[in-house]
């Protein structure tokens, strides 16, 4: 195992950190007819924000609804039935922003369809919808080996830990391929390593739990090396 | 004064390492902060603890202060009030010295800078005649402006649009703007005398000096006295929880100078406590921050049941001392308080007793809370996450236009 774990890959992995500003747009949703519509009329950076990058910006510290449409149909519009239909939808299931949106509008569409009334958001808990600018630095030192993938890892902020599982199928144009596992498949022949990685359900983890979840599957791979300490 | 390393035990190395490696991306940048006053205050209270740790960090960094007559601000607040949506009077003669002060100050200050940030609608019209000393000029909005008085907003929006782009607190704060608008939360300085880490001992003391007995659970509310953060909602709340339970009230805070209901409000508030022994009103003086920390830490519950309030960073301070806070669901309470995971958001005299005695007949999953409310914090509004905002929004100024900067 050792030997894996010094063995020089033939590119390196550089981690990168991930900065975003958010950009409100100067919209809100009071109730599900007017988030229909704004999410009918914005760009597709509006969705991205909400679907993904929110994360990022401002997670509760319990996951239990994957993504601000459906935290808000669970806490302003108090609709569980819809929470749960936003929670289900899988973005990475879509190729590209223009089908994430469809699909987003189509159960908004159908639920609305059936529904005698407009459900609204209680007083105080209106949608602010906003975009998100990102800044991406290349880390300076390179992993070139295991053993220093496992050392990076450990430093790696969350924003990293995003930017690597949450924007790279976009980048890479592969669904549900990290950029971790894409790494280790490329220059290692670890593939039971790469398929854990890739079972990993990352939209339902916290990102403390995705890199803790992470170095411990490095961890039982390759021993001692992935602990992190807090 | 504390360094970038003293904050590695509380965020983690991780984070202290990228704020560097932001700052090299703009290392010599010369960066100006400007506001009204140094001292009082969230504004000067956040850019004491900034300026030295942006100084650490490479950039030249200075804050400036405008200097006034008392007219002048007393006109400010007249302008901060009417952006906050209050009936202002608001008369050409006030913009006409309003311009006056600004253009004496821009006659003083000799400083140049890549960027300068403004903060709030004093210094604001600097731009008109300072435009050329500085690359780009960033407005930092810090006032709840989502309901502006439009005499008040039109004037001043005069001068915001010259700016390169501006940076509100909230996403409901936002105003029609032909720039790029920013989001930066506000923050709390963890290593500062209202939230650093006292020994039980110090507490004690604190409440000894105050009089404050711990024989029964404690509920606490820090704020002013005035109707938005609602103190008689607040007492009549306790009054509920207690024919059930055996507990104490304690409100803290200063008299509310600029609210012309606040001295009914406070009357009323001493009438109701006066003759009631589970009742204690702490008037202490705006530097109590170290008193304030120990009874923050000793509560057994905080409650902030405001019915209007900006971002509340009082409810910040709560949660980083580990206590689950119960607060009325306005502003940027409902940011903070995860309903259910970090306290309880509430509507109501009602729904606040009743998630008092949910809270002090569980004390595990108020303490499980608290420690959620802690984390949430440190994650999200502490002064280094602040500094990190203020250096990713100068990459962007620096890069007009990207969506996507890869450095």
């Amino acid at each position: 195992m050792n030997d894996i774990l010094q063995q020089s890959a033939r590119d390196p992995f550089w981690f990168r950190d991930c900065f975003l500003m958010r950009m409100p747009i100067g919209r809100r949703a009071s109730n599900l007819r007017e988030l229909l519509q704004i999410l009918r009329e914005v760009s597709e950076d509006v969705l991205y924000y909400h679907i993904f990058q929110s994360r990022l910006a401002l997670t509760d510290p319990e996951i239990e609804y994957p993504n601000d449409f459906a935290l808000w149909a669970a806490n302003a519009l108090q609709d569980t039935k819809l929470a749960e239909k936003l929670s289900s939808f899988d973005p990475f299931e879509y190729g590209n922003m223009t089908d994430v949106r469809e699909a987003v509008l189509e159960i908004l569409e159908e639920y609305l369809w059936d529904l005698p009334y407009v459900p609204w958001a209680r007083p105080g808990f209106e949608l602010y919808l906003c975009q998100a600018q990102t800044a991406v630095i290349q880390s300076p030192t390179p992993a070139y080996t295991l053993a220093e993938f496992c050392q990076g890892l450990q430093r790696a902020g969350l924003d990293s830990i995003y930017y690597h599982f949450f924007e790279a199928p976009w980048r890479l144009g592969v669904s549900k391929v990290d950029d971790f596992s894409f790494w280790i498949e490329y220059n290692f022949d670890l593939p039971k390593l790469v398929k854990d990685i890739r079972q990993i359900d990352v939209y339902f983890y916290s990102l403390p739990e995705l890199r803790a979840t992470l170095l411990a599957m490095l961890n039982e791979h390759m021993g001692v090396y992935c602990e992190r300490t807090e | 004064m504390n360094g970038l390393n003293d904050y590695i035990p509380i965020v983690g190395q991780d984070v202290i390492d990228q704020l560097h490696r932001l700052a090299a991306r703009l290392t010599k940048r010369r960066f100006v902060h400007i506001n009204s006053t140094r001292t009082g205050g969230g504004v000067a209270e956040i850019l004491s603890r900034a300026v030295p740790l942006l100084n650490q960090l490479g950039l030249e960094t200075n804050w400036e202060v405008i200097i006034g007559d008392p007219e002048f601000f007393e006109i400010t607040k007249a302008m901060h009030n009417g952006l906050q949506g209050d009936r202002v009077r608001f008369t050409p003669r006030m913009m006409e010295h309003y311009r006056e002060i600004n253009r004496e100050n821009a006659k003083r200050f000799t400083w140049e800078a890549d960027f300068v940030l403004v903060h709030d609608p004093q210094p604001a019209a600097l731009i008109e005649d300072l435009r050329d000393r500085a690359a780009k000029w960033v407005w930092r909005c810090h006032i709840d402006a989502s309901r502006p008085q439009r005499h008040v907003w039109k004037f001043l929006r005069d001068y915001v649009t010259r700016y390169d782009a501006s940076v509100f607190s909230m996403s409901s704060f936002a105003q029609n703007l032909p720039h790029p608008q920013y989001l930066i939360h506000p923050s709390i300085d963890p290593l500062s005398d209202k939230n650093r880490d006292l020994t039980p001992t110090e507490v004690q003391a604190v409440l000894d000096r105050l009089g404050i007995r711990r024989d029964r659970p404690l509920i606490l509310q820090v704020s002013r006295f005035d109707s938005f953060k609602d103190p008689m909602g607040v007492i009549q709340a306790f009054k509920m929880v207690r024919r059930h339970t055996p507990c104490q009230l304690l409100l803290v805070g200063g008299e509310a100078t600029d609210d012309p209901e606040g001295p009914e409000i406070f009357a009323r508030v001493k009438e109701a406590a006066a003759d009631d022994p589970d009742i204690t009103i702490l008037l202490l003086p705006p530097d109590s921050h170290y008193e304030v920390n120990a009874l923050q830490r000793a509560a057994d519950v905080i409650v902030q049941k405001s019915v209007r309030e900006g971002f509340g960073l009082t409810v910040t301070e709560a949660m980083w001392k580990g206590k689950p806070v119960i607060g009325g669901a306005v502003g940027g309470i409902v940011l903070q308080v995860r309903d259910y995971h970090t306290g309880f958001l509430v509507h109501s005299p009602e729904g606040c007793a009743f998630r008092i005695r949910y809270l002090l007949h569980r004390p595990e999953i108020a303490r499980r809370m608290g420690k959620l409310a802690k984390e949430f914090v440190r994650r999200h509004f502490l002064i280094t996450r602040h500094i990190r905002d203020y250096l990713t929004l100068m990459l962007f100024i620096d890069n007009p236009g990207s969506r996507f900067i890869e450095l």
